[in-house]
């Protein structure tokens, strides 16, 4: 049985140092890993990536993310990714990483995704070229997830987690208002790892969703951001096999 | 608390709550996580934020923005305690 921890949107400030430290060392009792869905600063600055930074450093559990929206808005994601690699937290973008757990191999692939919308109410690649980019631009994150998720499979992982900030699914997004939902997922994603195959999805960034979803091939998804979840992370239990 | 002043005559309250978003997302919170509505002559906001401080500074944004107007606050900080649980997976 494999532990895994996960939050997302924890949005850390310059205000914020300490506040989830005291949970996150609690993390080596209650799980393997943990996971961070994005949106980890406010308004991506080098200065509030060190204050995560400074969150999650030598902590006794392996720590992987993605980034969020809020972690690009200072255009500034290269220095957000390097500050939080260099404090142990492996970040991805369109690739997987491999943790050894307890003698399983687990396998994260990740990407930050995008919008778009699902299913019959979704952009289309049509138009003037910014619409274009803007549906483009998901369709690469989608496929880096794929990608990722299918080279892991070909590393021998038993289990296989999609970690991304925007939804994969409608269903976690419950309680937002419908008329955003473009704005918060991207059907993409879910047909990527329905494609490639996944033990869980994990994502955040719509704060007034709901927890519980399910893509269209059966692989449940866990919107964690942390007004959904209510406490520092959430811990779900995978079986092997 | 004092009664609220009518809005103007002519006054679009609808844009004023759309400014107010705007200026939430723009400022020192980069906040889009918090909703102000319309619902029956009161604009409600409601949301969590990360900290103690940016509810004070959200609260005070909304009373100068939406000054003069009926306003009801539901703005609560995210929880930080450690899980009691795990969801089985199997």
């Amino acid at each position: 049985m494999i532990r895994v921890a996960a939050v997302g949107d924890i949005h850390m400030g310059l205000e914020s140092q300490g506040l989830l430290r005291p949970a996150f060392d609690t993390l080596p009792d209650c799980a393997d890993l943990l996971l961070l869905a994005g949106d980890l600063t406010r308004h991506g600055t080098p200065e509030e990536a060190r204050v995560v930074a400074r969150e999650v450093r030598g902590l006794a559990v392996p720590v992987v993310a993605v980034l969020g929206n809020h972690d690009h808005h200072d255009e500034q994601p290269g220095k957000v990714a390097a500050l939080l690699e260099d404090a142990g937290v492996r970040v991805l973008e369109g690739e997987g990483t491999v943790v050894e757990c307890a003698g399983t191999r687990v396998g994260v692939a990740g990407t930050k995704g995008f919008g778009g919308g699902f299913v019959g109410r979704s952009a289309g690649e049509f138009g003037e070229p910014l619409m274009k980019e803007f549906v483009r631009y998901s369709r690469r994150c989608a496929d880096g997830l794929r990608a990722a998720l299918e080279e892991l499979d070909r590393q021998g992982c038993a289990i296989r987690v999609a970690l991304t900030h925007f939804s994969p699914v409608a269903d976690t997004l419950a309680g937002e208002p419908p008329e955003i939902y473009p704005f918060l997922g991207s059907y993409l994603l879910a047909e990527a790892i329905d494609t490639a195959g996944a033990d869980l999805s994990v994502h955040g960034h719509a704060h007034a969703g709901t927890e519980h979803g399910m893509t269209a091939g059966g692989v449940r998804v866990r919107n964690v951001a942390q007004p959904v979840i209510r406490r520092a992370f959430n811990v779900y239990h995978l079986h092997a096999g | 608390m004092n009664e609220p002043a009518a809005p103007h005559p002519g006054e679009n309250v609808e844009y004023r709550v759309a400014h107010l978003r705007d200026r939430l997302a723009a400022e020192e919170l980069g906040e889009l996580g918090v909703r102000a509505e319309m619902r029956a002559g009161a604009v409600v906001v409601t949301g969590t934020v990360p900290s103690a401080q940016c509810r004070e500074t959200v609260l005070r944004t909304v009373h100068e923005e939406l000054s003069g107007l009926s306003v009801h606050t539901d703005v609560v900080v995210a929880e930080t305690a450690t899980p009691d649980h795990a969801e089985e997976l199997p």
